[in-house]
C-alpha cells in the first residue's frame, strides 16, 4: 500500500468522528455555533493540544511518556516564580526547563534501554515531588498578575494561548516531516534494529523525541499557569488521559513510526468539541471524563476491528512473526 | 494496526518479542538486588530515627503498606502475563470502595455486599481482560477504562460523599492478634497469589505468556485466557482493598485512593519485576509495598515534607529499575 494512501486513511476517521461530534454537540447545545464555538475549540489547543503534541512524539517514536501531567504541573510553578521576568521570559524560562529535564530523560530511557513506561513512571512520582516541594505544597500566586493580562485578549476567533499552541504545532509538523532529526524519530519507532542498522543513532532521536514532549507539556502547563495566575503542585493530574486520547483519537498509532501531526490537531479538535459542548450545558468535568474514556476506547476498539477486518490472516501473520518463522 | 509492529519496537506492543538475552541471568539475582536495597534502607532508618523499630511503628509501617500491597499483589500477575500495568488502579479501588459503602448503607447483609462488590470488580475486570486479550493495548484500555469508572461512579454519587449511616462494619480498621486486619488480610493474599503463580498451571502458564507470549502460543496456551485470568486476580485484590478500606472509614467518595494507581505501580517496580513480562513474583512486590512503606515512615518520623516524600519514592523507583536493568543486561551478556 502506498504511503500516501494510507496516510489519507489515517485522516479519515478522525474527521469523520470530528464531523459527528461538531454536528450532535452543535444540535444538542445552541451556544455551541459559529464564532463562539470555534474559539472553544481552538482554546483547547494550548492546554490539551500541545500535551496531546509531546505524547504523539514520543508515541511516534515508539515510546510513552506518562511524566506529562507531572511536568506541566512543574513548568506551571516555575513559570509562576519566573514571574519576575515577564510574561514571556516566564514562559520561556519554563519551556527550557522542561525541554532540558525531558532531553535528560530520553537519554536515559535511549542509553540504559529501559522501557519508557517504567521510566516516566517513576519520573511521574518524582517530578510531581518536586514541584510539592517548591510550593511547600500550596498553590502560588503570580505577584504582579498585570503581565498576563495580554493573555487575556481575543482577536476574534484566536488568543495568545491558541496562537502560540498552533504555531508550535507548525513547527513540529514542519520539523517531523522534513528535518533528518525529525525523520529518525519515525525511524527509530517504525522499525527501531533496523533503522539502528541503517545508522540511525539510537541516543538523538530518543532524546529528542522526550525533549519535545516535555517541552510542550511544560509549555502548557506555563501558559495555564501565565494565563490563570497562580500554580497548584497537584494540578494537571487528568492531562494524561485527555492528551493521550486527543492524540490517539486523531489516529496516532500506539506501535510507533506513524501518524502526524494533523493527525493530533484532528484529535484535539475532536476532544475541544465534546468537552466545550458538554461544558456550555453545564456538565461536570466527571461526565467529560467518562465521555473521553468511552469515545477513546470506542475509537481504538474501531481502528483496530477495522484494521482485523482489512486483513483478516494478521493474528497468524503476527504470531509467526514473532516466533521469527517465516517472514 | 497491531500485526504491522515489527518485532523488536514498539515498547508499547505486549510481549511479542523475543528476549533471549535474559536467558543467563541467575533466578535469585533481583532478588538478592531487592534484599539489599531494603536491608540498606532497613539500617539508615534504625540508624537515623530513633523510634523505628517500636512495636506501634512496625505496626504502622506494615498497615500503611496493606493496602498498596495487596493492589500490587493483586496486580502482578498482569505484569508477569506481559501486559504491563493496570492504569485503572485508583478508580477500580475507589468503585469498590464507594459500592461497599454504599450496600452497607442500604441495610445489606455484610456477606452479601462482600460477595456483591467481589462480583462487581470482577465483572469490570474480566471486561477489561477481554478487551485486552481481542488485542488492544492495555495500558490505553485500563487508562480509559479507569476514565470511565471515574465518570460513572462520580455521577451515581453526585460527587458527595458516601456513608455506611446506622449500620457499620465493626471489624474494619480492628486487630486480631495484636495486628492490624489489613495486614493479615495483606499477607494471606501474598501467600495466595504467590502459591497460584508458582505452583498451578494457570499460574505457569501467565509466567510462560510473558516471557514468551509467541512460544507459549504454539505451545497451545490461550493468551486470552491468561489475560482474562490475570485481570480477574487484579480485581479481587482491588475488591479487597476497597472493601477493608471502606469498612475502616465507613465512608468513601469519588475522589478516594487518588494516589493508589502510582504507589501501587511503584512497588511493583520496586518489587523488580520485569515490565515486559515474564519476570517477577507477588511476593517480591509486597517486598516493594513494604519497603516504599519503610522509606516514607522513615521520613515522616523525620519531618520530611509531603514532596520530599514523594520526590524519594520517585528517585527509588527510578533507581532500582535502572539498577536491576543493569543487572539483567550484564547477567545476560555473561552467559
Amino acid at each position: 500500500m502506498s504511503g500516501r494512501l494510507e496516510r489519507m486513511r489515517s485522516y479519515l476517521l478522525p474527521i469523520a468522528l470530528l464531523a459527528i461530534t461538531w454536528l450532535l454537540i452543535s444540535l444538542l447545545t445552541p451556544s455551541f455555533r459559529g464564532e463562539a464555538s470555534v474559539f472553544s475549540v481552538l482554546q483547547g489547543f494550548p492546554l490539551v493540544g500541545l500535551v496531546a503534541l509531546g505524547l504523539a512524539v514520543t508515541l511516534i517514536a515508539g515510546e510513552f511518556d506518562l511524566s506529562v501531567g507531572s511536568m506541566a504541573a512543574l513548568a506551571a510553578v516555575i513559570a509562576v516564580t519566573a514571574s519576575p521576568a515577564g510574561l514571556i521570559g516566564c514562559i520561556l524560562v519554563a519551556t527550557a526547563a522542561g525541554a532540558v529535564i525531558g532531553a535528560v530523560q530520553g537519554t536515559l530511557i535511549a542509553r540504559l534501554r529501559i522501557n519508557s513506561l517504567v521510566f516516566t513512571i517513576g519520573t511521574l512520582i518524582l517530578i510531581r515531588g518536586v514541584t510539592h516541594m517548591l510550593t511547600g505544597s500550596a498553590p502560588i500566586m503570580i505577584d504582579n498578575i498585570e503581565i498576563t493580562d495580554p493573555l487575556l485578549l481575543r482577536f476574534g476567533v484566536f488568543s495568545w494561548s491558541s496562537v502560540v499552541a498552533l504555531a508550535v504545532f507548525v513547527v513540529m509538523g514542519l520539523f517531523l516531516a522534513y528535518t533528518r532529526w525529525g525523520r529518525e524519530i519515525y525511524a527509530i519507532g517504525g522499525a527501531r534494529n533496523e533503522a539502528i542498522a541503517a545508522g540511525v543513532p539510537r541516543v538523538r532521536p530518543l532524546a529528542v523525541s522526550f525533549a519535545v514532549s516535555a517541552g510542550c507539556a511544560s509549555l502548557a502547563g506555563a501558559l495555564a499557569a501565565t494565563r490563570g495566575g497562580s500554580a497548584a503542585p497537584q494540578n494537571y493530574e487528568d492531562l494524561l488521559l485527555t492528551g493521550a486520547a486527543a492524540a490517539l483519537l486523531g489516529g496516532i498509532s500506539l506501535y510507533g513510526g506513524r501518524g502526524t501531526v494533523l493527525n493530533v490537531a484532528l484529535g484535539v479538535a475532536i476532544l475541544s468539541v465534546v468537552g466545550a459542548g458538554l461544558a456550555a450545558r453545564g456538565t461536570s468535568a466527571s461526565l467529560v471524563q467518562l465521555v473521553t474514556g468511552a469515545l477513546l476506547l470506542t475509537v481504538i476498539g474501531l481502528e483496530f476491528g477495522l484494521a482485523r477486518l482489512a486483513r483478516p490472516a494478521a493474528t497468524g501473520a503476527r504470531a509467526r512473526r514473532a516466533a521469527g518463522v517465516g517472514v | 494496526m497491531s500485526d504491522r509492529a515489527p518485532a523488536g519496537t514498539a515498547d508499547l506492543s505486549p510481549s511479542s518479542r523475543l528476549r533471549g538475552d535474559r536467558r543467563g541471568r541467575p533466578e535469585w539475582l533481583g532478588t538478592a538486588a531487592l534484599a539489599a536495597v531494603a536491608a540498606a534502607v532497613i539500617l539508615v532508618a534504625v540508624a537515623a530515627t530513633p523510634n523505628f523499630l517500636t512495636v506501634d511503628n512496625v505496626r504502622a509501617i506494615l498497615r500503611n503498606a496493606a493496602v498498596v500491597g495487596i493492589v500490587a499483589v493483586g496486580m502482578t500477575p498482569i505484569t508477569l502475563s506481559g501486559n504491563f500495568v493496570s492504569l485503572a488502579i485508583s478508580q477500580s479501588a475507589m468503585a469498590a470502595m464507594v459500592t461497599f459503602v454504599a450496600l452497607i448503607g442500604l441495610g445489606w447483609p455484610q456477606p452479601v455486599a462482600i460477595l456483591a462488590v467481589a462480583t462487581l470488580l470482577t465483572a469490570i475486570g474480566a471486561l477489561q481482560g477481554l478487551v485486552v486479550a481481542a488485542g488492544l493495548n492495555p495500558v490505553i484500555t485500563t487508562l480509559a477504562a479507569g476514565a470511565i469508572i471515574f465518570g460513572v461512579v462520580s455521577q451515581l454519587t453526585g460527587g458527595g460523599i458516601v456513608r455506611m449511616g446506622e449500620n457499620r462494619a465493626e471489624w474494619g480498621g480492628s486487630d486480631i492478634a495484636g495486628m492490624p486486619i489489613e495486614v493479615l488480610v495483606f499477607l494471606a493474599f501474598t501467600v495466595a497469589v504467590t502459591l497460584l503463580m508458582a505452583r498451578t498451571v494457570i499460574g505457569r502458564e501467565t509466567t510462560l505468556v510473558g516471557a514468551n507470549r509467541a512460544t507459549a502460543e504454539i505451545s497451545g496456551i490461550s493468551h486470552a485466557r491468561v489475560t482474562i485470568v490475570t485481570f480477574v486476580i487484579f480485581s479481587i485484590g482491588v475488591a479487597i482493598a476497597g472493601i477493608l478500606s471502606g469498612a475502616a472509614f465507613g465512608q468513601a467518595t469519588a475522589v478516594s485512593f487518588r494516589d493508589l494507581t502510582v504507589d501501587a505501580i511503584a512497588a511493583v517496580l520496586v518489587g523488580g519485576s520485569a515490565i515486559q513480562g515474564g519476570r517477577g513474583s507477588p511476593l517480591r512486590s509486597a517486598g516493594g509495598a513494604v519497603l516504599i512503606s519503610i522509606i516514607s515512615n522513615m521520613m515522616v518520623l523525620n519531618n520530611f515534607s509531603t514532596g520530599g516524600r514523594l520526590a524519594v519514592q520517585g528517585g527509588v523507583v527510578v533507581a532500582v529499575v535502572a539498577l536491576l536493568e543493569a543487572l539483567r543486561r550484564r547477567g545476560g551478556a555473561r552467559s
